[in-house]
């Protein structure tokens, strides 16, 4: 859902480009608070990851195709949304300056829905089904789940409200589409947060283990 | 457990793979944005496959436009694949150093001073 320039009028991404700069910089004071030098390539090899797996376009049927995003990875993992909006910025930065995947006046939406709402929605939909279910793999599951689909349906109405989609139709076809590849989204999450918590148990965030409050 | 060499190489290594394989076998239908853009505008059915001959119409009057040096991760027709591979690599290591390099400097703008 990396949004192209040619969707969104100059001055609606400009206004989106602002308030993703207020959460880019919440961003950097997590990354200087929270970081460590055991952490810190954790971060480094996630980012890598996560750019590598959103190349990887698989299809959905419908004519469609889809590619992990991978907020609530990120947020899950390292214990805050605001690690999927530091590894997500950086992701997106990368791949709209020499990919041309997303605009660049449109950068500031796509942080905002790929980084800050997937990482807020991945990160507390995790938190709530494990403290429910104490299950992980289906409370990462939902997380990964609904943090492609939200996003999604922000993206629609961000689309109408640039008068790009009509926001019935928009919301519909970006509701379905994104609903399945949610779910790719959802068991990608699940596998890359089983093989990291195995290699190093230490870097991920003890509520991914423990149930928060537990 | 792994120490944080192994971790980051067997982590660069994974990433190298699916990028790889995602040269050769990813899909070449639109993503979800283009797909909806496309029912938008009439060219395709909500359910059914996309055309072969559907084409995004993209608004430029007054729109910002950029033209990456790698678009759509390859290095143009005449490279085919190995343009892929090298721009993912590319990519898959910038995004590594890119987020090392700032996490480090941010960490030692943080330290505080004694």
């Amino acid at each position: 859902m990396h949004i192209p320039d040619a969707f969104i009028p100059i001055w609606q991404g400009a206004i989106y480009w602002i308030i993703a700069l207020v959460f880019i910089a919440l961003a950097l004071k997590w990354a200087r608070n929270e970081m460590n030098e055991e952490k810190l390539p954790l971060v480094a090899v996630l980012a890598a990851g996560i750019f590598a797996l959103q190349s990887f376009n698989l299809p959905v049927s419908m004519g469609t195709s889809g590619h992990l995003v991978g907020g609530a990875l990120a947020a899950i993992i390292l214990g805050s949304p605001f690690a999927a909006i530091f590894i997500l910025t950086l992701v997106l930065i990368v791949q709209a300056v020499l990919f041309g995947d997303g605009g660049i006046t449109t950068l500031g939406t796509n942080i905002i829905n790929m980084g800050v709402i997937g990482g807020f929605v991945g990160f507390y939909t995790f938190r709530g089904l494990m403290g429910v279910s104490k299950n992980m793999p289906v409370s990462v599951f939902f997380a990964a789940w609904l943090a492609c689909l939200i996003p999604a349906l922000c993206c629609a109405v961000e689309m109408f409200v640039a008068g790009t989609f009509p926001l019935m139709e928009g919301l519909v076809a970006m509701g379905i589409y994104h609903a399945i590849i949610g779910v790719i989204e959802g068991f990608v999450t699940v596998a890359a947060v089983y093989l990291i918590a195995t290699a190093r148990p230490d870097l991920i965030d003890s509520g991914v283990v423990a149930p928060a409050g537990a | 457990m792994m120490d944080n060499k192994t971790f980051i190489i067997a982590g660069i290594v994974i990433a190298l793979a699916i990028g790889g394989i995602a040269v050769f076998f990813a899909s070449g239908d639109p993503d979800g944005l283009e797909s909806t853009a496309l029912v938008v505008q009439g060219q395709k059915e909500l359910t059914g496959s996309t055309p072969e001959d559907a084409e995004l119409h993209e608004e430029t009057d007054g729109r910002f436009s950029y033209t990456a040096p790698m678009p759509d991760y390859a290095l143009g027709d005449e490279m085919g694949p190995t343009g892929g591979i090298i721009a993912i690599v590319a990519g898959t290591f910038i995004a590594f150093v890119v987020v090392m390099g700032i996490a480090y400097g941010l960490k030692k703008a943080g330290k505080p001073v004694k």
